[in-house]
């Protein structure tokens, strides 16, 4: 891995499974961060497009950290994620992400994002997060 | 529905050959139940989240593996690409558990697959997934 694109720092990443798929990079301030994935060889499939399950941990990765950015870090859980796979992005493209924030309860979190490579949405995510303890 | 497995049973294939998958993995494939395809893998340190569950994405990859290889079984398809996958996250899963997918094909279509899939831990339920693949190849 060699070091962030330009204008992002590296994101620091807590999970585990995130930590496995990482590194995570953004830029800009909370909550309006955008985030990134430069895809690597351990992201892609036979095929060497980037992998479904790669593409929604992505996901889950940087709407959670907009999640936190919204809530001041509040702990919270993915209740339900709709993913769709609009075009096949290939090992070395930078796969850019600036959640949107729908809808704030004192429960729940309503988040959206599209995944683009050079300005083109190849994935679009909708997610639904539960605040714990609200 | 059988009894959950506490290990890997010694007649499960390995499903994870490279890529990410292998990353991931290991990734097993069951013994089919009827019409029911079966898969699974062991919640292992690296596949866990901050507050000790099993993380989303894993369960999402693990899923969206299962859901893609039962539709090139099903349609004797070379390749297949996820177009649309939903899933619920109904319940945690920790780390050491086999994780089981049962996976059903709702339709299969000149150039699609609509399949639906449930993973388990025994009884309990960690995520329910509905999801539309494209066979490759084929125009949209």
């Amino acid at each position: 891995m060699s070091g962030a694109p330009q204008d992002y720092r590296e994101t620091h990443l807590v999970d585990p499974f995130e930590r496995h798929i990482g590194p995570v990079y953004e830029r800009g301030e909370a909550p309006h961060k955008t985030f990134a994935l430069v895809v690597d060889k351990r992201h892609v499939n036979m095929r060497d497009i980037i992998h479904g399950g790669m593409l929604m941990t992505f996901a889950d990765a940087a709407l959670g950290q907009a999640v936190w950015d919204v809530t001041d870090r509040a702990p919270s859980v993915t209740l339900n994620m709709q993913s769709q796979f609009l075009k096949p992005a290939k090992e070395g493209d930078l796969i850019e992400v600036t959640p949107q924030l729908m809808r704030k309860t004192k429960s729940l979190v309503f988040m959206r994002g599209d995944f683009q490579v050079r300005g083109e949405t190849v994935f679009a995510v909708t997610s639904v997060w539960k605040l714990l303890g609200r | 529905m059988p009894p959950h497995p506490p290990a890997i049973p010694p007649e499960a294939e390995i499903a994870s050959t490279g890529g990410f998958n292998a990353y991931v993995g290991p990734l097993y494939r069951l013994p089919d139940d009827g019409e029911t395809k079966r898969f699974a893998f062991k919640i292992e340190d690296k596949h866990m989240n901050g507050s000790g569950s099993v993380h989303g994405g894993m369960l999402m990859s693990f899923a969206d593996v299962a859901m893609s290889r039962t539709s090139r079984l099903v349609t004797g398809a070379k390749g297949v690409s996820t177009v649309a996958l939903n899933c619920d996250f109904v319940g945690p899963g920790k780390l050491g558990e086999v994780v089981e997918a049962r996976v059903r094909v709702t339709r299969t279509a000149r150039t699609m697959v609509f399949l639906s899939s449930e993973l388990v831990v025994g009884e309990r339920v960690l995520l329910v997934a509905t999801g539309l693949w494209k066979i490759a190849g084929e125009p949209a």
